[in-house]
């Protein structure tokens, strides 16, 4: 049995042979493993059963001086943060979107690998990739702060913007449909550390109905949707399995029951992260990542879950953490690697 | 009084419009300003931290009734300067280097503007020097640092550590949160204050403070 059947088997609600995963790290994270797997290429060593496709994050050009500029013309400051930056300046200084183009959905960046890469790694599950898919997307152009006031002082607006990104996207969805894909894999992250971002009335008010257009989207090409939004997210869960979402990402321990919403979603909703990024991966020892990846495992094993870090893993995280969880992952009995 | 309890409704309703009016009513009735502060802004604003604690109130009703409230404190402030009222205190309040995130960082100090307290607010990336620096320059009741990010928050224990080798760890309070930030972090780093959230950072800071007169 291939990679991407055991995913497919997990997405029908039916029970793998053991748990599949995917994990995600960040530069510096990157770089640990690579010297270590050195000669392999990291791809290769992992295993990963997501084959990620497209771009998550979208393609920059360089400004000089730690700067780079999105495809929507927004600065971002990596001096700092090397993976993804923060958003330095307003692209949308005035609630409108009169002075604005929006770029090129079919811009051939996003797809020119996804034939190769299938190519490559056919076994894997292939996930088209759209990070910052909505509520991140508006309020990087417009400004946090700003967004967040405008949903009271300029709701026309907002359902504008928001409209339009999702058109964006739904264009890029069907772009992505026209190969051999098995899902799309959005990004949009709307909690906190405890509760949302914007609350549950704004939410069903203005993000909800967008979601449904761009879940139906990927529904009628017959794929599967998955969503990763970090923090305390998971009141919404009925809601976004109503609109047709498949799999929810990051499952944060330290927010969220992990335990208690594996069962309580089992065939209904499959949970993609669950190890804890905030504590155990940075400050734990070797044996207390193991301990809770043999118990996120053992959750696991009727299904309905993939396992991985609950983010991206970050630099401060020692290799042999990250080591532990990886090797129990792939010495589970009933996975035996065919790439 | 009834345009004191408008005002007071204004600033939780985040109506700017609506507390400035009121605002400039209250001033032309010569209402004391103390009692303007108090029982419209600062008991409004209470109001909201308590709204959001209990889930009621979000980020964006907490911005905007801050906002309202910072408005008609901008056009009451000539007044307690002349009348001579004192701030409940004085908070400098940093997001700590390496960290560019401001958000969390904003509410807690809107939040404690809304308590009473003076706010000097250093920006983002703040270097554990430029904190020591902050307080021998401005002699704050609280440091606030705020931290995103697991990688960063380590850099609150070197500002605990900075302001206890400048001599200065007795004359301020630390407080500390964000994302990653326990109540076992702040004990084992040796801060003095944790909380969870922009609410109740600003109503836990109002109880040290009333503690100690």
């Amino acid at each position: 049995m291939t990679e991407r059947e055991v995913i497919k088997m997990v997405l029908e609600g039916r029970k793998p042979s053991y748990v599949p995963w995917s994990f995600g790290f960040t530069k510096e994270a990157k770089a640990k493993l690579r010297s270590h797997f050195s000669p392999v290429e990291l791809e290769d060593a992992l295993h990963d059963h997501l084959l990620k496709l497209g771009s998550d994050i979208g393609f920059f050009t360089e400004l000089g001086n730690n700067r780079v500029q999105d495809v929507f013309g927004v600065v971002w400051d990596r001096s700092i943060d090397k993976d993804i930056g923060n958003v330095e300046g307003c692209v949308l200084p005035e609630p409108t979107l009169k002075h604005y183009s929006f770029p090129d959905p079919l811009d051939r960046r996003f797809f020119d690998d996804i034939t190769g890469r299938i190519a490559r790694y056919g076994n894997r599950f292939r996930v088209f990739q759209i990070g910052f898919s909505l509520y991140e997307r508006a309020w990087t152009l417009r400004g946090m702060q700003n967004l967040l006031m405008d949903f009271y002082d300029y709701p026309e607006f907002v359902h504008e913007l928001l409209n339009t990104i999702a058109d964006y996207n739904i264009a890029q969805v069907q772009e992505a449909l026209k190969y051999d894909i098995d899902a799309v894999y959005f990004g949009d992250d709307w909690g906190q550390q405890r509760g949302l971002q914007m609350g549950p009335k704004l939410w069903r008010d203005f993000i909800y109905p967008v979601l449904g257009r761009m879940y139906a989207a990927v529904h009628k090409g017959g794929k599967y949707v998955f969503i990763h939004s970090c923090g305390d997210v998971d009141e919404l869960f009925d809601d976004l399995i109503g609109i047709g979402l498949d799999c929810f990402n990051p499952f944060q321990p330290e927010v969220m029951d992990v335990a208690a919403l594996i069962q309580r979603y089992h065939g209904r909703l499959v949970f993609h992260g669950g190890l804890s990024t905030q504590k155990t991966l940075p400050n734990g020892s070797v044996e207390d990542v193991r301990a809770e990846t043999r118990r996120l495992l053992a959750l696991g094993r009727e299904g309905g879950y993939i396992f991985a870090p609950a983010h991206d893993v970050e630099g401060d995280v020692p290799l042999e953490n990250m080591l532990a969880f990886v090797e129990l992952l792939q010495s589970q009995p009933g996975y035996r690697n065919k790439e | 009084m009834s345009i004191l309890n408008d005002l007071r409704k204004s600033v939780i309703d985040g109506d700017m419009v609506l507390t400035q009016e009121l605002m400039q009513k209250a001033l032309l009735e010569s209402l004391p300003p103390e009692q303007i502060l108090k029982e419209g802004l600062i008991n409004g604003m209470a109001e909201v931290g308590r709204m959001f604690e209990c889930g009621e109130y979000f980020v964006p009703e907490m911005l905007i009734a801050a906002r309202a409230m910072k408005s008609g404190l901008t056009l009451l402030r000539p007044h307690l300067i002349k009348a001579n009222i004192q701030a409940l205190g004085k908070v400098v309040i940093g997001t700590v280097q390496g960290d560019l995130h401001d958000l969390g960082k904003n509410l807690v100090g809107m939040m404690l503007e809304g308590a009473g307290f003076e706010v000097v607010d250093l920006g983002v990336d703040i270097s554990p020097q430029k904190y020591v620096e902050a307080v021998k320059e401005h002699r704050p009741d609280f440091v606030a640092c705020s931290a995103l990010l697991t990688t960063t928050m380590p850099r609150m224990k070197d500002v605990v550590l900075l302001l206890g080798e400048a001599g200065l760890r007795d004359q301020v309070k630390v407080m500390i949160g964000g994302a990653p930030v326990t109540e076992k972090y702040a004990a084992d780093i040796g801060a003095d204050l944790y909380t969870p959230d922009a609410a109740s950072a600003a109503s836990r800071a109002q109880e040290l403070v009333n503690k100690q007169r």
